[in-house]
């Protein structure tokens, strides 16, 4: 089916749709939705695709005392005790610990390893989760023992989200970005509506990564669910600039189409050079050649809100002091 | 550019000149050469269907004197990695792949000096008076060109033989990129140059055989000469009509000689499209979803594809060179319905055979193709004391007493 003109334009406009207007765009033919949402980014963000070197760590689960070892890929690489690599734009520790103790010495222990580094952890909801104190103050300790960032609010698995949102905003510590924990579909529009709420409300929501977290090994979403999620949030989501992609997790083939779909952020790019295989094959040249390839100009991040090591900070406006 | 006035040409059925073409491919925006791919696919393909066959890929030997610097399957005459399928092997994986509602082998390998050209037709012969419905879509030119060489028989004639033992069809690997600066450089000039590729693909169609036809793209290739591949396919296709499909794919570098890097994700959509655009005489495009991956091979059917190739059950070569990717036939269903199809089982006639077999009877689930042998079976088929070797390495083997069959 042909888009909607008139919805077209309003997006264009960078107008909020409404969910009527979504649930139609949703069943808008594939490459014209793509278009459309690909004009929209452009007009948004221009033609440039960030990316950020992601070093992550996990906490000792085992032992709940904040120790931290390599995550498997550097474990598995034979670089255990070595420093954080010195490309790293971001250290992200993922396992939350069994206590908040726990966690705040991770985190000191993530923060004194690279003091410089942009630091961030742990996904919201596993911090709802665990009800160690009144959310603002454990988020409160979190950000004084080192961390820049909560690493992602998954709004499917956060029952008052807002209310999460909330608190992190009144203990000055942003998530890193709105993400999806399952998979829902190619364009679920009351997650949706949700997000746009979300974002209207904190302005700091800067980066939505619209692509589950989880996959079925037997039944993985397909690669029109993924672009499609990805086109529709960036038409829905107006006030938001960055719709993410992880590559690591959705692999450069289908990572790079999503560029042509609305995204313009890329998540999990190694900080490993492994020059192995020549300069031509390390993770980072993968990658910015894949966003060249797809029409647009790569830049490296390594702040939580800024498109480059020293440069403007765009969002930095939007962000809880 | 001006996009309107193509978009009026292509939606015409107005024919590209390579000009043109590469303009198109090289500016045309990404999502603007989907749709008009698109378009044309819905053209020749009015009925909302996406076909796909369920075979079996097998490779019946990989050992290889081509030594084509961007395969990492072959091995040398004489290496311990080296094998041969036995008879055996072969129809214990056909009766598989009949169990899951497979018609027919995609059956190709190694130029192995030591096979003769007596060993393809013992075997097809063994295959078609066992399973006499059971489809035989085998050796590419190159293994015909190789047969030719290797029995001083000249091309139409040893076709017309592994005719007459029950060849079906011919597969269309061993295109790579029909321009002999390239084959050269890929160090398979030697193995088929272009002409021959194509005098081969032209004595089949003579010969009443139906044929696929190839490109792998992503070596050191230019753009122009992607494009002269598809004008050399396009007009050989206008002379005998016999090609049914056309299936691109890139380079899968890993563990090659050549190593390197591969062509993107959007590099292969763009160079589907184009394909569809270019081959305008060919009816049908397979998305190459063992290269690409489910989630592109998928998208592939918004870039001009109308079928999902094979469901290929077992799979060596890209397999080698790094690629992993798999799809069972529930998979590829429903892959197909989720992008708004019906599917529908084909032969390599594209004739359609009926619906989803998986709904028709129960199967097992796959979630890893299968290869052609079990790690470290280096077990030799006992049949082959029955023919000549021509290698010093193949002489030697058959002359000792054959060893036990491995359990």
């Amino acid at each position: 089916m042909d888009i909607n003109l008139a919805i077209a334009e309003r997006a264009r406009a960078g107008e909020s749709l409404t969910a009527a207007e979504l649930d139609e765009l949703a069943s808008a033919d594939l490459l014209s939705l793509g278009m459309l949402a690909d004009e929209v980014r452009r007009s948004r963000v221009g033609d440039t695709v960030t990316y950020v070197r992601v070093f992550e760590w996990s906490a000792s689960a085992r032992t709940g005392s904040g120790e931290l070892r390599r995550d498997s890929a550097e474990a598995a690489s034979g670089r255990e005790g070595e420093p954080v690599p010195s490309k790293a734009g971001e250290i992200r520790i993922a396992v939350v610990p069994e206590s908040l103790a726990g966690a705040v010495a991770a985190i000191g222990n993530a923060r004194a390893a690279a003091p410089k580094v942009l630091l961030t952890a742990f996904s919201l909801a596993d911090i709802v989760d665990r009800a160690w104190a009144p959310l603002v103050d454990v988020l409160r300790q979190l950000k004084s023992a080192g961390l820049d960032a909560i690493a992602e609010a998954p709004i499917d698995r956060v029952a008052d989200l807002a209310g999460a949102l909330q608190a992190c905003q009144d203990a000055g510590l942003a998530a890193r970005c709105l993400s999806l924990q399952k998979p829902v579909g190619g364009a679920r529009i009351d997650l949706l509506v949700l997000l746009q709420t979300l974002a209207a409300r904190f302005a700091w929501v800067q980066t939505v990564a619209p692509l589950p977290r989880e996959q079925s090994v037997a039944v993985p979403t397909t690669g029109y669910d993924d672009v499609r999620a990805v086109a529709m949030a960036r038409l829905a989501l107006p006030a938001v600039r960055n719709i993410q992609v992880d590559w690591a997790q959705y692999g450069p083939k289908l990572a790079q189409v999503a560029l042509t779909f609305g995204a313009n952020d890329v998540d999990r790019v190694s900080p490993i050079d492994d020059e192995t295989l020549g300069r031509r094959r390390t993770a980072v040249e993968d990658v910015k050649r894949n966003i060249a390839a797809a029409g647009f100009t790569p830049v490296e991040r390594d702040l939580p809100f800024d498109s480059q090591r020293g440069g403007a900070s765009p969002l930095a406006q939007g962000r809880p002091q | 550019m001006d996009l309107r006035s193509f978009e009026d040409r292509i939606k015409n059925g107005g024919r590209l000149s390579a000009n043109e073409a590469l303009t198109l491919y090289r500016h045309a925006p990404t999502h603007w050469l989907g749709r008009m791919a698109d378009g044309v696919r819905r053209r020749k393909h009015p009925e909302p269907v996406v076909t796909y066959i369920i075979d079996r890929n097998v490779n019946y030997t990989n050992v290889c004197v081509a030594r084509c610097n961007f395969c990492a399957f072959y091995r040398e005459v004489g290496h311990a990695e080296g094998y041969v399928l036995g008879f055996e092997e072969i129809f214990r994986k056909i009766e598989e792949t009949q169990a899951l509602g497979g018609v027919q082998l995609l059956l190709q390998g190694g130029h192995n000096p030591d096979l003769p050209i007596a060993w393809y037709e013992d075997l097809f012969r063994s295959v078609k008076q066992r399973y006499p419905d059971f489809k035989l879509h085998a050796l590419s030119p190159p293994e015909v060109l190789h047969l030719s060489r290797t029995s001083r028989l000249p091309v139409p004639q040893v076709i017309d033989r592994l005719m007459a033992a029950g060849l079906d069809s011919i597969p269309g690997g061993g295109a790579e990129i029909l321009v002999d600066r390239v084959r050269q450089l890929l160090n398979c000039y030697g193995k088929a140059t272009s002409d021959e590729w194509l005098e081969v693909m032209r004595h089949a169609h003579r010969a009443g055989l139906r044929t696929t036809a190839t490109m792998m793209y992503g070596t050191v290739e230019t753009d122009e000469e992607r494009l002269e591949h598809l004008l050399r396919l396009r007009a050989l296709q206008d002379e005998t009509g016999g090609f049914t499909a056309f299936i691109t794919w890139s380079y899968q570098p890993e563990h090659t000689e050549r190593g390197g890097a591969e062509a993107t994700g959007i590099e292969y959509l763009r160079t589907l499209a184009i394909a569809r655009l270019v081959l305008d005489n060919f009816d049908n495009l397979q998305a190459s979803w063992v290269t690409q991956g489910g989630k592109v091979g998928q998208l592939s059917l918004a870039f001009g594809a109308n079928d999902m190739g094979s469901v290929m059950i077992e799979e060596n070569v890209v397999r080698a060179a790094g690629a992993v990717y798999c799809m069972d036939e529930v998979e590829i269903v429903r892959n197909v319905e989720d992008a708004g199809f019906q599917p529908k089982r084909r032969n390599m006639h594209y004739d359609i055979l009926g619906d989803p077999f998986f709904r028709e009877r129960s199967v097992p689930r796959t979630l890893e193709l299968a290869t052609a042998r079990d790690a470290g079976d280096t077990s030799v088929p006992a049949e082959l004391v029955n023919y000549p070797a021509r290698s010093a390495a193949g002489k030697r083997q058959r002359s000792q007493p054959p060893a036990s069959p491995v359990a």
